[in-house]
């Protein structure tokens, strides 16, 4: 699906998720903020560890031999 | 422009809940001495006033509430004297937590001992019951035992001239026995000559010696008869059940007797005297029977009467208990308080909240007007020398990641607190190194278990080991969300791979496959969307593609971590107002690690993105050796030479530049302020590790150091500069830990249950799939998880931690009713 709009696809979804965790779990601002750190921490996370793989498969050096029966 | 507005941005934001420690004010309290009992147990309820201890220099004894202490102590021991007791009946302690009157602690005193020492009554009266019990018991079992002996001797006796005599008992209590017993506990007027017999019953551990020392002693003129007694007796020292042994020996002469008996009492055997008359056994058989019935019901009526009294006990236990720990607390607090020159009021002074202040001024209100006092107490704050404690207010998800990162050292008095990271970085990282969804789908499990039971488990009291996973168990529910995170990049479901994506990116390169073993499959379409192709697995180049790809992976990660690291310490020094720090401790920082593994960094993606045969180590290890050679084909983008010459450039001025300017500047600031006319606060989070930033004393160091200080910036820098290789390195573990998973697991699915399973025979295949069941469940999920979890702690701890926390604070302990548990007692 291609590089860009999956990783666009992960900044939705976090962006989604920073906001519900703002709708549902409202309890302050300082909360808030904490919150957010936590959603956008993880999503960063997922997404890079998506993005290195994605990545280090597009242009492989190497392909798999299959080991003979 | 730019970075100024981000500044104003970054402070125009609110404080992030525990980011740093609450602000807390060192409180002086002057409370009136009729006052002040009950205004320490209300702060004791509220619980947030870390008390200072005034008296530190005296002894316990020579305190001003010791007495209370002491009885309080008494206290506490007879209600755990009582505790035992209702647990060696047996009794369950009723939790209804009855609308009880609150009691008075003298009037409980009292209460305590009468209950103290009617119970010590009944346990003795008790035991004295048992032991006849028990005699009275033994002697019908000598009895019956016995009288076998004797009968079949009798019919061998020649006659008349043997005459049997009774004798020879050791025990004396026997003043209320019944009237035949009586009769022959006379002590007759013994014969010297004539067989005579001793009978009793012992210990079946000790009957062999015991015949053997009786042989010895009598030289062999003794004859010895035993039977095993049949039911087991309470040996009233140990009390347990043990077997015995009924005796009877048959002998001649005073001597004899004497030197029996005397082996019998060191033996601890118990003689019974049996009558030679046979008729007579019958009757005293029946009297020892019916007296054994009346101590069995007066046993009875006695236990039943205790356990009365015990459960009458056991209901108000835990409450008692709880006032008895509150008060002794109250009053090892009050200690703590000094009296003021007039000897009425005593002196508080401790450390709070600063957001507590209210709270704790219409607590200090309720007790000055609960306790009818005529003067109020005074609450006001103080400046202190020492560092103010730390505190950070957790929730039940927060506080396992909080004790993680206090495990290592508690924070330093408002410097950024790791664990905000924590909470979401170390589950990563541990998925990182257990990436596998059906095990993940275990982990969930178990922490899905844990947290649906909170409740119960909550109150229970449970082993360590298991206290420790409930305790974490929001951390083992990130981690293995995180691990079916994870498991489904790395496409590992127990090691089996799963298509869930779409179809594999690679095919053979015809339709006969032919090439496919030697040359390989060929890439045909875009990369598979989501995670490692699954084509990868069992073929040949399987690990050399996976290594190369985790390593790479180790790195990124690992310098985006380091870089967070360095970046909280920019946020640190901030707060703190160093600029010092900021401009000669965090630029060049940032510049040496980016120049060299930021740029690493940046060459893996350069190379991944354009499919370069490059080989990176050849790049790093010559732009040092000789960074103005040729890169020919290792050159991955265009002006790649001056580049990597102007960041070498750059890696070698930071060095000096971390290394140097500092302590020259906090020397000359020095000089300035005690000097001059300058009133510029020495404001570095390195250097004075006793003045906090909001105080408005002068540090007490008169004296500049100039040698320690430099050669503090010295180690420091040195340490980043060697760290930022090693702990690169160190990030490496990532990859190890994940193909040491991968394989175990590999291993475990093809060589156990893939064989098994290719058997045609069931036991053969359900013993396989209980083996591989058992090895996934211990080294898989058990061992594994440890492993991993205690990687990713120390990459916290030691790699991102060094980059910024200080860790040398003091945890914040109120003095509150809630965290006395019942160690204390």
């Amino acid at each position: 699906m291609g590089f860009v709009v999956t990783s666009l696809i992960f900044l939705l979804i976090g962006i989604i998720a920073s906001l519900s965790t703002r709708i549902f779990f409202n309890k302050g601002p300082s909360a808030n903020l904490f919150h957010l750190t936590l959603v956008l921490t993880s999503t960063t996370c997922c997404w890079m560890m998506w993005a290195i793989v994605y990545l280090a498969q597009m242009n492989p050096l190497i392909v798999p031999i299959l080991s003979g029966e | 422009m730019f970075p100024g507005k981000m500044e104003q941005f970054i402070d125009n934001l609110p404080p992030m809940d525990l980011m740093r420690s609450e602000k807390m004010t060192f409180v002086q309290l002057i409370i009136p001495a009729e006052s002040a009992h009950r205004a320490i147990s209300y702060l004791g309820e509220l619980g947030l006033l870390q008390f200072r201890d005034l008296n530190a220099d005296k002894s316990p004894f020579q305190r001003t509430f010791v007495n209370q202490v002491k009885r309080c102590a008494e206290m506490s021991r007879k209600l755990r004297f009582f505790k035992d007791q209702v647990n060696k009946a047996g009794l369950m302690s009723s939790s209804r937590t009855l609308l009880q009157p609150d009691i008075d602690l003298e009037d409980l005193e009292v209460h305590l001992a009468e209950h103290e020492h009617e119970l010590i009554e009944m346990n003795s009266n008790s035991d004295k019951l048992r032991q006849s019990y028990n005699e009275l018991l033994e002697f019908k079992i000598v009895l019956q035992k016995a009288s076998g002996f004797l009968i079949s001797s009798h019919g061998r006796a020649v006659s008349g001239e043997i005459e049997l005599q009774d004798n020879g008992y050791s025990n004396d209590d026997y003043g209320d026995t019944a009237s035949l017993l009586e009769q022959e506990m006379r002590p007759q007027p013994s014969n010297t000559s004539g067989l005579r017999f001793i009978s009793g019953i012992i210990c079946k551990s000790k009957a062999l010696r015991f015949e053997r020392m009786l042989f010895r002693a009598t030289r062999g003129n003794m004859f010895f008869n035993q039977a095993p007694a049949g039911e087991q007796i309470m040996d009233p020292v140990s009390t347990e059940m043990i077997e015995k042994t009924v005796f009877v020996v048959f002998f001649s002469g005073e001597q004899a007797r004497t030197k029996i008996l005397k082996i019998c009492e060191a033996f601890g055997a118990n003689c019974y005297p049996v009558p030679e008359d046979i008729s007579k056994h019958g009757q005293i058989t029946r009297e020892v029977t019916s007296r054994l019935t009346d101590l069995e019901a007066t046993l009875d009526a006695g236990i039943r009467h205790r356990n009365k009294a015990l459960t009458s006990i056991a209901d108000h236990l835990a409450k008692w208990m709880d006032l008895v720990r509150r008060e002794k607390a109250v009053y090892d607090t009050l200690n703590m308080l000094n009296f003021d020159v007039t000897k009425k009021c005593l002196v508080a002074e401790g450390w709070c909240p600063m957001i507590a202040k209210a709270q704790m001024q219409e607590v200090l209100h309720r007790a000055t007007f609960d306790s009818n006092s005529q003067v109020g107490i005074i609450f006001h704050q103080m400046d202190a020398v020492e560092a103010p404690p730390t505190y950070f207010k957790t929730n039940t998800f927060t506080n396992p990641y909080q004790e993680i990162v206090d495990a290592y050292g508690v924070a330093r008095y408002q410097e950024a607190n790791p664990a905000v990271y924590t909470t979401v970085i170390f589950p990563f990282l541990f998925a990182m190194m257990f990436g596998d969804w059906g095990h993940g789908i275990c982990l969930l499990l178990g922490a899905l278990v844990l947290i649906a039971r909170e409740n119960k488990l909550s109150t229970q009291k449970l082993g360590s080991f298991m206290e420790m996973l409930f305790g974490g168990r929001y951390v083992i529910l990130l981690m293995s969300l995180f691990s079916i995170y994870c498991g489904l990049i790395y496409n590992e479901f127990f090691s089996v791979p799963f298509h869930i994506f779409g179809p594999s990116a690679f095919r053979c390169r015809d339709t006969s496959c032919r090439d496919a073993y030697t040359t390989g499959l060929v890439k045909y379409r875009d990369p598979y969307p989501f995670g490692v192709d699954p084509s990868w697995r069992g073929s040949r180049s399987e690990l050399a593609f996976l290594n190369s790809m985790k390593m790479k992976m180790s790195i990124l990660f690992g310098v985006a971590h380091m870089n967070l690291g360095i970046i909280l310490s920019y946020f640190n020094a901030r707060f703190f107002g160093s600029s010092l720090d900021i401009r000669y401790q965090f630029v060049p920082q940032m510049i040496f690690l980016n120049s060299l593994f930021g740029y690493l960094s940046l060459l893996i993606i350069v190379k991944w993105c354009s499919g370069s045969q490059a080989d990176l180590y050849h790049v790093m290890i010559y732009m040092f050796l000789s960074p103005t050679d040729e890169l020919g084909e290792n050159q991955l983008f265009w002006g790649q030479r001056p580049l990597q010459i102007v960041l070498l450039l750059l890696a070698l001025i930071a060095v000096p530049w971390m290394l140097f300017p500092k302590p020259f500047i906090l020397k000359k600031l020095h000089t300035e302020r005690f000097q001059g006319r300058s009133y510029g606060i020495l404001n570095s989070s390195e250097l004075d590790l006793e003045v906090e930033p909001d105080s408005a004393r002068e540090h007490h160091h008169e004296e500049f150091n100039f040698s320690e200080v430099f050669v503090h910036q010295m180690i420091h820098s040195i340490e980043f500069i060697l760290g930022s290789v090693s702990n690169t390195a160190s990030y490496l573990r990532l990859w190890a830990l994940s193909l040491a998973h991968s394989e175990l697991s590999t291993v475990f699915y093809e060589k156990v249950l893939l064989l098994a399973w290719g058997y045609d025979n069931l036991v053969i295949r359900l013993v396989g799939l209980t083996v591989f069941a058992f090895a996934t469940a211990f080294i898989l999920l058990m061992m594994e998880s440890l492993s991993a979890f205690l990687h990713a702690l120390r990459l916290h701890w030691v790699e991102f931690q060094n980059k910024f926390y200080h860790g040398d604070g003091y945890k914040f302990k109120p003095f509150s009713f809630a965290s006395l548990t019942e160690d204390d007692d």
